[in-house]
Parts: structure tokens; sequence; C-alpha cells
């Protein structure tokens, strides 16, 4: 039974349960997965309609800079190959998810949680490896199941188990979001989209802030638009609707200015519930005043992050607990 | 010592050393205040460890902490007491510049953000004490509590004598920290030996600090100084205003003070027993003293000496230029030949006989030699001193009694302390403030000489006496030339704690005294310190948070090593109950300097109240002042029950002048017959 289920732990038990199916990791050779799949994330431009006025255009954010979040939420993963059994990686991942809270100005910890768990296509696994698996006490994810016929070919391994990990850092974070939606229901600033959530995404008191964008929703003139936007403006809103996942409001806002070789520099994607039959004005009043808290938020700074120029300090100080604490 | 078993957080037992001390341990329901922490850059050791704690903990430079390690050693929790020296505060910012950039330069906008960044105290602890002191391993990973009162006691080591039966504590003050109110014990046989002894102060001038700490500590020590290790007295030199003149005069305090008089176990109030000594003025007749006061003149003595108590310290006010082996031969020679015995020399002086004993006799007998040995010429020597020698040593002896006049008397008058005499818990003092520095040396040696040899002796009155001498970088100081009084603090640091003479001192600078004379205090107290003092190589082992908090030190707070004690301790210590030495002087201003008859109605008065100005007039009547001086002395030394009587008797008596008869001269011729005119 494993006591101690983070990858130092689990590669301990194993190579004790079993020595004779192989040396153990030396854990510090072990990339992340993460570092991988997210350079193979392609880029790509789609289209979404403009719900307040009839084009996509730049608006100075009017309302004061006084932020109203009351907390914040992020959630990080982690996923490196702990084993290779017969040629199949066993991919050890951690996935952690945090709502800081703000108390006075300060933040703690509000509720927390942190999943250590195997990944692995049991199919593809031999019988003496599948039985040590089902001897530890470490869950288990079948990365092979609903795959049809997996291929034994390791970097598709990698990518199932790498997806499956994202997808149980999303239902952690999902979690937690919702709880604080239950429980607390006052304004929670989220990193990342607000989407993969039907309850997240139409939680009025929830604000998504989307860092990358590998993922365009303008172009031709919107586009251009979005790109010369000033410091502290912020683009029309718009709808992004999906079939997989749940429609929310969202603009571009500029947190600060454009750096000369990188128009993406200080520019964040706000989610935010879709408010179904509000008018031009409505949406326009929550976008300012979103954007507003969110302007609010700049200081202090994130960096040393490197994503300083769009990362909220609130989303950093989750990433260092996160970091300390999984 | 008994051991209790108490059960842990975690069910393991774990054994404590039981300890009698007022409270209880709070150790089983208390939070943890902090967290060790320890990584490859900032290890812990076993003598230094490092914890964080929350934002608004009471922790501070000087906060003592227990730990509470999280796995048993050889089935035993480790009990870690440690004392915080050093503390950091941090945040996650990488670079100042990024504070700025944040607010756009402006100091106001970092109050309008929404969030404070995160914020770190850490702060790094010295070990006072591991439980179990075997294998002495690093600091382990635990909780951190705040010390409750057992915790001090446990952690300072001081259960070691605070044991019932063999208790002897001696209370220095109260340690305060948190809800933390514990009385720190100092332990007699390391304060007034035989184990160590001797304490020293240090700290700037002008916070009383330093004479209220003494006092407060030599009040604590006569009331905890145990009975089964026999009697104590101070005998303490004023050498500055009016500092040490009302030990016997209530002061004021105030409720805080009360109360850390209640927690010491110390009541408060003045001296119960103070006797003062001070010599006269040039003038032989008034008191040099602050302490003048007709008021308190019922325990003032006078200090007098006469030739033979002063020329066994000839050295202390002779220097080497003036005593060199030619001259100390001679010195030694009156010393043993001449003073107080019968001399005759019937070659050079006939048949003289001389009884010197005083410095009027010797510079008769000075007078008498010179004059016989220049009545003879060619003879330069006598008994192979040469003349010249003889001048020399007549005119620097003389001297004394004019350098140090007051002190010294001509007459051979002496007024001492009581030696052999002494009471328990009792203090002496002998006020110099006023004397010229010769006769501060002078008095010096000689007292502190006198109460070891009477120590050495067994017959002093007391089982061990405090000395307190102040300004101790002027008596000792670490530079300058090897001066007797020198020496015999040297001596007095080094051997005096078998004796039972203990030596403590007072300075503003530690590090312009003598080494060997601090370095053999067993017990070390520091006031507030000048920062230029403290960056002397003396405070090198001190952090610089802990020499922070020493040049800030509020009046009543006091530093203190001991050598029980494996770091320094903060403690707060109650203002003396004493009057101060200024508003004493206020109270009771100085004597106005009177005439002969007034002064001698001021020192006869304490012994017969009844004594009027007109009758000590009428008994001085036309005598000399030397003679009523005399008499005086005589009166005062013999405390007759006729006081006026006795004193009339010691008056010399003065013979009535009678009216000279003039003879008539011869007549040249005298007459024949009845012829008048036959010559």
């Amino acid at each position: 039974m494993v006591a101690d289920l983070s990858f130092a732990g689990v590669n301990r038990w194993l190579w004790e349960a079993a020595p004779e199916l192989g040396p153990r990791s030396a854990g510090g050779d072990a990339a992340s997965l993460e570092l991988a799949s997210a350079a193979r994330e392609l880029p790509r431009m789609t289209d979404a309609t403009v719900i307040e006025g009839a084009t996509l255009r730049a608006h100075a954010v009017a309302m004061p800079e006084t932020s109203a979040f009351e907390a914040f939420l992020d959630g990080t993963q982690t996923s490196r190959v702990i084993r290779e059994a017969d040629g199949i990686p066993i991919v050890h991942g951690t996935v952690a998810a945090v709502v800081r809270q703000r108390v006075n100005r300060r933040l703690v910890t509000w509720r927390h949680e942190v999943r250590h768990r195997l990944y692995a296509p049991r199919t593809l696994l031999s019988s003496r490896w599948n039985a040590l698996l089902d001897a530890s006490t470490v869950g288990v994810v079948d990365t092979s199941r609903g795959e049809g016929d997996p291929i034994a070919h390791p970097y598709a391994v990698r990518d199932a188990a790498s997806h499956r990990v994202q997808e149980d850092r999303e239902a952690v974070e999902r979690g937690l979001g919702e709880a604080w939606c239950a429980e607390a229901g006052t304004p929670l600033l989220v990193d990342g989209g607000t989407s993969g959530s039907e309850t997240l995404a139409s939680a009025p008191q929830l604000v998504g802030v989307v860092k990358s964008h590998r993922t365009l929703y303008v172009s031709g003139a919107a586009l251009d638009a979005v790109r010369s936007l000033k410091a502290g403006e912020r683009s029309s809103v718009f709808r992004i609707a999906s079939t997989h996942r749940a429609t929310v409001a969202s603009w571009y806002l500029r947190l600060r200015g454009p750096s000369a070789t990188d128009w993406m520099w200080g520019l964040v994607r706000v989610e935010a519930a879709d408010m179904q039959g509000a008018s031009s004005r409505e949406l326009s009043e929550r976008a300012d005043r979103l954007s507003g808290w969110l302007l609010a938020e700049r200081a202090p700074l994130s960096l040393p992050d490197a994503r300083w120029d769009r990362m909220m300090y609130g989303t950093r100080d989750c990433e260092e607990f996160l970091r300390a604490v999984s | 010592m008994a051991l209790e078993i108490v059960k842990n957080s975690s069910g393991l037992s774990v054994e404590r050393e039981s300890i009698v001390v007022s409270g209880a341990s709070n150790a089983e329901t208390t939070e943890p205040l902090g967290r060790v922490v320890a990584t490859e850059r900032r290890p812990n050791t076993p003598h230094e460890f490092h914890f964080w704690t929350a934002l608004d903990s009471p922790v501070g430079i000087g906060t003592i902490v227990r730990v509470d390690s999280a796995h048993p050693i050889g089935g035993q929790l480790v009990h870690v007491y440690g004392i915080v020296v050093e503390g950091l505060s941090y945040t996650d910012l990488q670079s100042p510049l990024h504070d700025v950039l944040a607010h756009d330069a402006m100091p106001a906008s970092a109050s309008r953000a929404a969030t404070e960044r995160a914020e770190v105290r850490l702060y790094t602890a010295a070990v006072l004490r591991q439980v179990p002191e075997e294998p002495l391993q690093p600091v382990p990973m635990g909780a951190v509590f705040l010390a409750d009162e057992t915790d001090v006691a446990v952690g300072l080591r001081m259960d070691g004598y605070l044991r019932p039966g063999a208790r002897t504590g001696i209370p220095v003050g109260v340690y305060h920290a948190g809800g933390t109110n514990a009385p720190i014990y100092l332990d007699a046989d390391f304060l007034i030996g035989p184990e160590a002894a001797h304490l020293n102060i240090s700290g700037v001038s002008g916070l009383a600090t330093k004479t209220s700490a003494i006092e407060w500590i030599l009040s604590s020590i006569f009331a905890h100084f145990p009975a089964s290790k026999g009697s104590v007295a101070a005998v303490c030199f004023n050498v500055k205003g009016p500092d040490l003149c009302f030990l016997d005069q209530p002061g004021p305090i105030d409720a805080a003070d009360a109360a850390l008089y209640e927690q010491c176990g110390v009541s408060p109030g003045p001296f119960e027993h103070v006797q003062y000594f001070a010599p006269f003025k040039a003038d032989g007749f008034s008191l040099n003293t602050l302490r003048s006061n007709e008021a308190l003149l019922h325990n003032v003595s006078s200090l007098t000496w006469g030739l033979r108590e002063v020329l066994q310290y000839a050295e202390v006010l002779l220097n080497k230029d003036d005593v060199d082996a030619k001259a100390d031969a001679l010195i030694d020679f009156i010393r043993d030949r001449i003073v107080d015995h019968e001399f005759r020399d019937p070659q050079l002086l006939g048949d003289k006989r001389y009884l010197v004993r005083s410095f009027a006799d010797l510079e008769a007998w000075f007078r008498d030699v010179l004059a016989a040995i220049e009545a003879k010429p060619g003879e330069g020597y006598w008994r192979t001193h040469h003349v010249a020698t003889i001048r020399k040593v007549r005119n620097r002896l003389s001297n004394i009694s004019t350098r140090c006049a007051g002190l010294v008397t001509d007459d051979g008058a002496v007024s001492d302390l009581p030696f052999g005499e002494f009471q328990d818990r009792t203090v002496y003092v002998i006020d110099v403030a006023a004397l010229e520095e010769d006769a501060q040396d002078l008095i010096f040696a000689r007292v502190v000489t006198k109460l070891r040899e009477h120590l050495e002796k067994r017959e002093l009155g007391v089982n061990h006496v405090v000395v307190f001498v102040d300004e101790l970088n002027k008596y000792a100081p670490g530079d300058g030339p090897e001066t007797y009084v020198k020496k015999m603090l040297l001596d007095l640091a080094e051997r005096g704690r078998y004796l039972g003479l203990v030596l403590f001192s007072a300075q503003q600078f530690r590090s312009q005294v003598h080494r060997r004379v601090v370095g053999n205090s067993g017990t070390a107290v520091y006031g507030r310190m000048d920062a230029d003092e403290l960056a002397t190589p003396g405070y090198a082992v001190l952090s610089q948070a802990v020499k922070t908090k020493l040049s800030t030190l509020e009046k009543g707070q006091l530093m203190v090593r001991h050598p029980h004690f494996t770091q320094p301790i903060f403690v707060r210590f109650p203002r003396p109950a004493i009057l101060r030495g200024r508003d004493g002087a206020e109270r009771y201003p100085q004597a106005v300097d009177v005439g002969l008859d007034a002064a001698v109605l001021r020192a006869l008065r304490p012994l017969d109240p009844s004594l009027t100005l007109g009758a000590v007039q009428d008994a001085i009547g036309i005598h000399d002042s030397d003679d009523v001086i005399r008499a005086r002395n005589a009166t005062v030394r013999e405390r007759p029950t006729n006081v006026l009587a006795f004193f009339r008797a010691q008056l010399r008596p003065i013979v009535g002048s009678r009216p000279a008869v003039q003879p008539l001269p011869p007549p040249v011729r005298a007459p024949s017959g009845s012829n008048p005119y036959d010559f």
C-alpha cells in the first residue's frame, strides 16, 4: 500500500514492490508532459458573434478601478512518466486547485484539493503490471478506456495520459468553483475559461480570465480593433458558443500597453456568464464594471512570473500556494 | 528533580522535568505560533533554528519559544527551548523596482491596491536547551510554542536551583512576552559565589538604569539570599552626585512596579539598615557629602584615618616616580620601626624619645632627623638613607595630609567602617563623590583590602560582602598604567569569590574596562547601550537584532547574561522603591557650611538631642579649632553617656596667664651712707 502518493513516494513503492520490473525513475529526469503538450497546441482563429453593438470596437473602461473580487481560483497539473511497463509509459499525475480568499487585503486559503493518480492504458499492460497497479492504493486511470483500440506508441500513450490529467485538473477546479458559488456566492476570479462547466459558465459572480490566445475569436477588422486596444480599453462583448462547452460572453481587455514586438502582451480575454436577453447597454455596463475590477488587480505585479503582464496577483498567489502543497 | 510523564498530542509519552515555579505550563492547551523550517541554504543546527509565524504573532527579539518535535528520539519526544535572536521579513517581490512599476512610482497608490503581497515573518532562534540533552542533534522540524513560565525555567536551566530545599534563586527581573510573565532567577552560587561571582552592568548614562538596577538587585539579594549560605552585606562607593545618598528613604513606585515586586517576591521599600560614611571637608569639621542634611545625620559617620591607616597604602598615593627603591625602603623603615614604636637614636638624636602616631608627630621626627644630619658636616647618610631621600619621603608623606585633607587627620584620629562588626543585610555607603581622585583611590584601596583581610580571617561579621563600584572604567581601565587600585580590582575579580568578597561594578563603556575584570564577572547586565560601544569586538557574539534592541531598551529593561543561561535574556525590573538621588537632594538639601561650633553641635546632637548651640559654644570657649576637632572626634568615637561633659573633658585645659613681673635693674653703684648723691 502506498503511503506517500507523491511522485517520489509512488516511485519508491513501485521499486520496493517489484524491483524485478526495472529500475526506478530518477525523478529529476522525468520531464513534465505539460511542457511538451503546450507547445503542440495548435493556434487557430475563429469568429464569434458580437453582442454589444453591431461591430467589435474598442471601449474605454469608464468604471473606477476598484475590485470587488473576493477570491481567486486556479489549478495546476503536473504529469511525469514514472515507469515504462514493457515500453508502455505509466504516468504519475498530480492535479491541484485552490480558492484563495481575500481577507483584509491578504489572501488566505478558503479550500484546496490535491489529487495524485497514475495514468496507464490497462489493456496494453501485462498482467504482472496490472496486478501491481491494483495492489497499490493509488487511483489508477485507465487511459485506454473509451479510446477504441489504443496504440502502443509511447507518444500516444503520453498524450492520452496528459489529456486525462487535464480533465482531472478541470474537474477539481470545477468542483471548487461550484462549491464557492454554492457557499460563498461572492465574486470569484477564475484563472482560465469558465465554459467547461455549465454551472460556472452561468454563475453571474464568476469571471474567467484567459491569458493564452492560441485561439483568437476575432479576425479581420475585429482583429485590428483588438490589436489596437490601449491600456484600460476593452473590446465589444461577443458570445462564444460551442457544442462541447457552455456558452459564455467574452471580451478582450488590455491591462497594459502593448509591446512593440507582441501586441498580445498585456492582453487578456474575459469570460463571464452569457446574459441572454440583456440589452446592449446592460452588457456594456457589466463589461465595464468587471473590466474595472480586473484593471484594479494589476497591482501588485505578478513578477517574476513570465506571464506577469496578464496574470493577476491573486492567480499567482494561488499558483505559489499549490506549488507549496502539491 | 522530579520527572513527570506528559502525554503529547500524538499520544506518545515524554518526560519533562518537574520544577517548582508558580503558574502552570499551558503546553498542552495553547496553539502553536510557528513552525520550524530549514533549507539547505539555511539549515538548522544544534545551536540555532529557524521558524515562521503569523504576521500578528507576539514573537519578537528576545522571545523564548519551545519546539516540540514531531518524531521521538529513543522513545522520547525532543523539546527544544530557544530565544529569538534575529528576525526577517520579506515578500515574494523579486526587485524593489517591481513594486515601483506596479504603483506607477506613487507610494500612495500602494495603499489602494486590492491585495497585499504575501509576506513572511521568519525568525532565527538560538538554542537555550534541548531536553533530553543527549543525543545533541540539530533542531528537528516541529511546532513552535510561546514559552510559558515552566518552559522559561526549564529553558534557562533555572530548574536546577529552584528546587524545594535547595533553592538559591535570586530574582533579577521578569521576562515578558505575549501573555507570559516569568520571574528570572540568578543562581546565588554563581552571583555571590563560590561557583562564580561578581556582576558587571553596562549602559549609557543618564537613564539611572545602572544605579537603579544595582539597588534592585541588592534588594533582591537581601530578600532571597538563602539563610543556609550565611549572611551578606554590601559596601557601596558613591562616586558621583547623590546617587546612593538616600537608600534608606522611601520613594514612589507605580502599580506596574509593585506588580513586578510581587512577582519577584521582594517587598517594595528602601533598605532597612544603611550606614553612611563620609570624610570631612578640608576645614576638618563639615561632612563632605550631599547627605549632610541634619534630618539624615543619624546614620552618617565621619570617615577619618590617621598616619597608621594611611601609611600602609602609601603606594596608592605615591606613584613610581615618587617611590623608587630607596624611598620605598625608607617608608618601610618608618612603617616598621617608627610609627607606633618608641624610637631612640642616641648617636644622632641624643636621648630624645619619639612616639610617632600622627602626621604631626612624623613631621616633628623628620624635622629633628634632618636637622641632626645637617648639623654634622660631611655626614650625608643616616642609617644608609641619603639625606635627599629622607627629604623626598618627608615631602611626599607630609603632602598626603594636604592632598587628602578631611580624610587624613594630622592628629591620628580614626573613624572607620565597623570592620569585624558588619551586620547582615546592611548597606554601608561610603560617599567619595566630592573627594579628589587620590583620596578616592586611598579609600577604595584600604576599604577593600580591609574587607579582604577580615573575610580571610572570617571575622568581618558577615560571610559575604558585595562591593559596588561605579565608573569602573576609571578605576580599572583597559589601558593606562598599572595602578594599585587596578591591581587590587583584578585580584578582587579573580580571587574574591573564594573569600565571599563580591564585586558589583558598573560603567558606561564595558569595552574600556580591563578584560580580566569584566571577564571574571559571572553575571553581566546591560541597560541601553550606545551604538558605538556595541560596534566594538566585545559584542560580536550578539546578533544585529539583539544589538538594535539593546540600543533602544527602555528604562527598566535589562539584558542579562548568567552562567546558567546559554543566551542573554531580556528582563524588566521594578523601579526601586527608594528615593532617587536627585529627588533626595531636593527634599533634603545639603546643609550649608557652618562655623565650628555649629558643626560640633551637628556631630554631637545625634548622641544627645538635648544639646544646644549655646552649651557647645560655652564648652568650646576660646579653644583652638584643632583642639575642638580632636575633642569632637573623641566624643563621637566613644559615644559617652554624658556627651557634653565628655566633650569638655577632651579639651586641653587652658592655663590662665599671669602678669609678668619685671625686676628692677640693679644700680650701677650703691650709694654709701645717707647721701643719695654720693656716687
